[in-house]
């Protein structure tokens, strides 16, 4: 995702060697990965960072909540000290960057906790939401893309490019208000009446809250994965291998997954990747319908009001999660695809 | 390929020579009515721009702010075709004037994305190696951020309100554009015509204006469509979290928001404004990938 330059570069020298040689030039590689990696992290947390501190507003006074003409001026200087606030640029940020590599997040205007523990109770819910719909993401869009490739034009074929239609066009939002009104009035089913129940505490109840905001999510996603899939196998079904493969007797099952699937993963992978950047700005929306209390949810809180210890922190965080996820996909390349790997 | 339009790949040098492939105006529209997805767009499009346009001149049937109490939460009728909402208001007039202003909201952010992205995009593709590197280094961080992600702390940074929205959502899309535009301006430099028109001793802000540019606009047009589409999308979101222009501006992502808990009693109340975003949304869209088939031939169906 960053930049190509020097992976081209340690392609050829990687290609001379074997063994150990190999293993080398792979560790260099993961290395070179890691440091951009830690390097792009650091410059968004910089772009955060000066994109907050351009307020207009004083977010000392609006998070107090007090006009400021009750505080005395002894009271406000005090107050801005203790949060930095009239410091220059530059050793704001390096306290904040301190504290943040020492593990303290800060302190939220709002609630006055730690924005550490804040972001502790609401991560797990976003992670598990995330795992759970790209999961859902993954076997709608590679099954109906699969067998929507194998027999085009058929009934499996129409019902995907319908669904992707929807999943496309339809915003997120749409869908999940539009399904939390069915689930409500038809079926008489609240699961977001309650209160969130973790996996560890009430795992059923867990899997039902968790379920159709997942799947909410998982139909752009879907749509996305099954149209990559479908235009990647029907190029692969037409290749000679997998006529070979079908001439041996190979069974069907064989044929599909091992010979056209494997071979047709790529793209997919790569258009999954791209999804996660829709999956993450989705589950700020999908929270907010479902009432889930992720880490989303604590965003839109924190802009709200104006809490911005939080935002800084919680969009650093969605980031950095971004950024390491890509470099996730930029692995498994190679661990998929031998030709990659053995470059 | 176009999914989402934010995972378009800008051409590779060797897709160029086709992506540039001049296209004479009156043919570009002839070959996007051919193209299924161009008609589609067009027409998608075009009724909702005029919905937008009629409504931004007051071409609305009933003032959208007009609570009218007699009338609370009335099916369609002849005389409110989309109902009435929770205060009385016409629906028909309150997604009208809610679609003008989203459109204008998208308006503002693409143009704020297409001219600070093609000039970064220009001139990290023109310019010297160390400019180019800074200004990829930029986008590359601003692409860690999803773009949603990124109008959010702009929104969060400068407050809710309808400027605040067009540029947050214009700042998200930014390096888009400075992607899409960086790779063919890469090649374009080093190709036959401005070598030749190089040494002929062209000055570079003709070079620029004359030979490179013009041969940009194509990917420009579709990118630019895309990116209303996503803009769009973005402006509802943002408004469905309560994060966009306050009232009494209308939204149609705050009515689909405050829909939520009517629905059940009230289909038309969530129905509408989400056709309304839907049509807006899947128009740009489907314009865009019309385009992109209009433009470049081998992906245009016979």
């Amino acid at each position: 995702m960053t930049d190509d330059g020097p992976a081209g570069a340690v392609a050829p020298a990687g290609r001379r060697l074997s063994g150990e040689g190999r293993a080398r030039g792979l560790l260099f590689e993961v290395a070179r990965r890691l440091a951009s990696m830690v390097l792009t992290i650091f410059g968004v947390s910089i772009i955060v960072f000066l994109v907050l501190r351009l307020l207009p507003g004083n977010a000392l006074t609006s998070a107090l909540g007090v006009s400021e003409g009750l505080l005395t001026h002894a009271q406000l200087v005090a107050l801005d000290h203790y949060y930095g606030i009239g410091e220059p640029v530059i050793q704001q940020y390096g306290s904040w960057l301190h504290a943040i590599l020492t593990g303290n997040l800060g302190v939220s205007l709002q609630s006055r906790t730690s924005v550490a523990s804040l972001v502790g109770t609401a991560l797990p819910v976003t992670f598990e939401l995330a795992i759970a719909a790209m999961l859902l993401g993954l076997l709608i869009g590679v099954l109906f893309g699969v067998f929507g490739a194998l027999r085009p034009g058929r009934a499996v074929d129409v019902t995907g490019q319908g669904v992707s239609v929807i999943g496309l066009g339809v915003p997120s939002f749409v869908i999940g208000t539009g399904l939390v009104t069915l689930l409500a009035s038809v079926f008489q089913y609240f699961p977001s009446s309650e209160t969130f129940a973790s996996l560890t505490s009430d795992p059923w109840l867990n899997i039902q809250q968790i379920f159709f905001p997942a799947l909410t999510l998982s139909l752009g996603i879907g749509a996305a994965i099954m149209r990559t899939t479908r235009a990647s196998v029907l190029e692969v079904v037409g290749q000679n291998y997998v006529r070979t493969a079908r001439g041996k007797g190979l069974s069907r099952h064989s044929v599909t997954w091992k010979h056209i699937f494997l071979n047709a993963f790529i793209p997919v992978l790569t258009m999954s990747g791209i999804q996660l950047g829709y999956l993450l700005g989705g589950t700020v929306i999908v929270e907010q319908i479902f009432v889930l209390p992720g880490l989303g949810r604590l965003l839109v809180e924190s802009i709200n009001g104006r809490d911005f210890p939080v935002v800084q922190s919680v969009t650093t965080i969605f980031a950095a999660g971004f950024v390491v996820v890509n470099m996730v996909v930029d692995v498994l390349y190679a661990a998929i695809d031998p030709r990659i790997r053995n470059r | 390929m176009s999914v989402t339009g934010l995972g378009s790949a800008p051409a590779l040098p060797g897709e160029l020579d086709a992506a540039v492939a001049p296209v004479g105006r009156r043919g570009l529209v002839r070959a996007l009515w051919h193209s299924p997805n161009g008609r589609v767009g067009l027409v998608l499009v075009g009724v909702v721009v005029a919905a937008a346009i009629a409504a931004s001149f007051g071409g609305t049937p009933y003032d959208p702010q007009f609570q009218n109490a007699a009338a609370l939460l009335q099916h369609p009728t002849w005389s409110h075709p989309f109902g009435t909402d929770q205060f009385g208001r016409d629906v028909l007039s309150l997604v009208l004037d809610g679609l003008g202003v989203s459109l204008e909201i998208a308006c503002l952010a693409v143009l704020i994305a297409g001219v600070i992205g093609t000039i970064g995009g220009v001139v990290a593709g023109f310019l010297g190696r160390w400019t180019s590197a800074v200004i990829m280094r930029v986008t590359d961080m601003m692409f860690a951020i999803p773009a949603i992600l990124l109008a959010l702390i702009v929104v969060a940074a400068l407050g809710a309100g309808w400027l605040n929205s067009a540029i947050a959502i214009g700042v998200g899309y930014i390096p888009i554009f400075v992607r899409v535009v960086r790779g063919p301006v890469l090649a374009l430099r080093e190709s036959g015509y401005v070598s030749a028109g190089r040494v002929l001793g062209f000055s570079r802000r003709r070079l620029l204006f004359r030979h490179i540019l013009p041969n940009v606009s194509g990917i420009l047009a579709v990118q630019t469509s895309l990116a209303l589409a996503w803009s769009v999308l973005a402006e509802a979101s943002l408004s469905f979290l309560g994060l966009g222009p306050p009232p009494p501006t209308a939204s149609l992502g705050e009515m689909v928001s405050q829909a939520g808990s009517l629905a059940a009693i009230a289909w038309w109340t969530l129905a509408f404004p989400s056709v309304a975003i839907i049509f807006a949304v899947i128009g740009f869209n489907l314009l865009g990938d019309g385009l992109r088939d209009a433009i470049d031939p081998r992906t245009r169906k016979p």
